[in-house]
């Protein structure tokens, strides 16, 4: 079986780079800046989110480098929301070819989470940025640059993998139950809220802080954030388990896309 | 090459019902069963074999099933019932340019469309220039296809189509593409290729285009086979109980 996934994915590689592309080009065709905007959009976009929150706002989180603390959950979150909601419709979007050639159909949701993901990576360089500026003096706290760096990208592709199976799940769902377009929306919006972007788990009453853990994503962000922020080796039990979402939540997504795809030519 | 075994097809005419949360909220709270009749078989039965090199034309008029025999063959549609065995590459030409995207170029959606037909990189690379030989547009290469005509975009989506050398070409009414003077070359291009001893699965309304190229018809009617055989015989036939 995995040699033949293998194989399968040698075979659409091509496809799959092909429609990466293409959303690529779609996206910057016609704007000045280009692809640049991949770049300029999050900086500026984080700007306006820093200034709200920790000049309006006046959230702090005591100890560490507030700008850092809520940038990486930013990056991190949007990822996944931007990555869910578009790898939701692609299936449905791209029906007129579904229902012509034929095409594995995973190869949709998969390019979406693909495409978001090479725009995450962008991101990071302004990330980076923040941090080395943290590092020189900005802002009261500085960060930490280590060792453990290096297993951010570790954790960044268990949240892609994570990514991935929510995708493939929402993207079968979305064909057979048109009404998810509308209810995620909502969804995306609550689990943002839930999740500790912008303020701090500790805020929370100790009872709801558990609750709080449970949350995938929370882990994927505390994970990278103890690094960056405390210069703390997440525990080998979190490493372990964040890999096994990752992992679990892609098959269980996998699997039930392969169960369905068969009869998507019919709801479409 | 292409055997269908007892294959059936059934579209559940119902299930644009279901599709929002308030129909299904109301198709479960109200008695009612959702009606069985709605189901729609659009095939029903069918059984064939199709040899190498064969050219097999299938007739039948609309809405009797041949289009999506096709999908079912091309691997588009899973039967309901039965088997479908396919040995070979297929090149299924159904409704051209369905994988264009219209912001692209033509260049950009060269590459594309290739590798939605399961073209590799390298191919492609290759055969770049004799597919816009082909189509003509030299001159058009770095426009949008949004600001094609029909006529061009059929010409370019042909052009990608037909580079290959496929074991098992499926063809859905494609041959009347462009002006004359590229349907004369179209026509040329497809005959080369069933020359070339290519399988082929086609589908037309032109009686006489059939008569022409294939060597076995299929005669489809509300999904079952009517007649099957030489091709002039059941195309006699057929169009002696159309013009009745």
């Amino acid at each position: 079986m995995i040699k033949s996934i293998f194989i399968n994915f040698k075979k659409y590689w091509f496809l799959l780079t092909q429609l990466i592309s293409r959303d690529f080009k779609v996206k910057y065709k016609r704007s000045i800046l280009g692809v640049v905007w991949s770049l300029l959009y999050p900086i500026l976009m984080m700007s306006v989110m820093a200034i709200v929150f920790s000049q309006m706002f006046r959230f702090k989180v005591e100890g560490i480098n507030y700008l850092v603390y809520l940038m990486t959950g930013l990056i991190m979150f949007n990822y996944f929301s931007e990555a869910t909601t578009t790898a939701m419709t692609s299936v449905i979007s791209n029906f007129t070819l579904i229902n012509k050639v034929y095409i594995p159909k995973y190869i949709f949701p998969i390019a979406k989470c693909m495409f978001v993901g090479i725009n995450f990576v962008l991101t990071l360089i302004p990330w980076i940025g923040i941090i080395l500026l943290s590092y020189v003096g900005l802002g009261e706290y500085t960060c930490h640059i280590n060792w453990y760096y290096l297993l951010l990208p570790y954790i960044f592709f268990c949240m892609f993998l994570f990514t991935v199976g929510i995708g493939l799940l929402l993207s079968c769902i979305s064909v057979f139950f048109r009404d998810m377009l509308h209810i995620y929306g909502i969804v995306i919006t609550l689990w943002n809220y839930l999740t500790p972007v912008f303020y701090s788990i500790e805020i929370l009453p100790k009872k709801l802080q558990a609750l709080f853990e449970l949350n995938p994503l929370y882990q994927f962000l505390s994970s990278a954030r103890s690094i960056v922020l405390y210069g703390k080796c997440p525990s080998a039990l979190t490493l372990l388990i964040i890999g096994a979402i990752g992992i679990v939540t892609l098959a269980i997504g996998a699997l039930v896309f392969k169960k369905n795809q068969d009869k998507f030519v019919y709801y479409v | 090459m292409i055997r269908i075994e007892n294959v059936s097809m059934k579209f559940d005419l119902g299930i644009e019902k279901n599709f929002s949360l308030k129909e299904l909220l109301i198709s479960i709270f109200s008695k009612k069963k959702r009606n069985k009749k709605s189901d729609f078989w659009a095939l029903k039965d069918i059984s064939f074999n199709v040899d190498k090199g064969e050219v097999v034309g299938l007739i039948g008029s609309n809405g009797a099933g041949k289009s999506t025999l096709l999908k079912v063959v091309s691997g588009v549609m899973k039967p309901t019932k039965g088997k479908v065995i396919v040995n070979g590459v297929i090149s299924p030409m159904i409704e051209l340019g369905a994988g264009f995207d219209m912001e692209l170029t033509a260049r950009e959606n060269i590459y594309l469309n290739g590798a939605i037909l399961g073209y590799s990189k390298k191919f492609l690379e290759k055969k770049f220039e004799e597919i816009v030989e082909f189509s003509e547009l030299r001159d058009f290469l770095d426009v949008p296809v949004k600001n094609f005509s029909s006529g061009m975009t059929a010409k370019l989506a042909f052009s990608i189509a037909t580079v290959v050398d496929p074991e098992i070409l499926i063809v859905d009414e494609i041959l009347s593409v462009g002006d004359i003077k590229f349907q004369e070359k179209s026509k040329k291009k497809m005959e080369s290729m069933i020359g070339g001893g290519t399988t082929v699965l086609y589908v037309s309304h032109s009686l006489d285009a059939i008569k022409e190229i294939c060597t076995k018809v299929i005669w489809l009617e509300h999904g079952k086979i009517v007649m099957m055989g030489d091709a002039k015989k059941v195309c006699d036939a057929y169009y002696k109980v159309q013009m009745k």
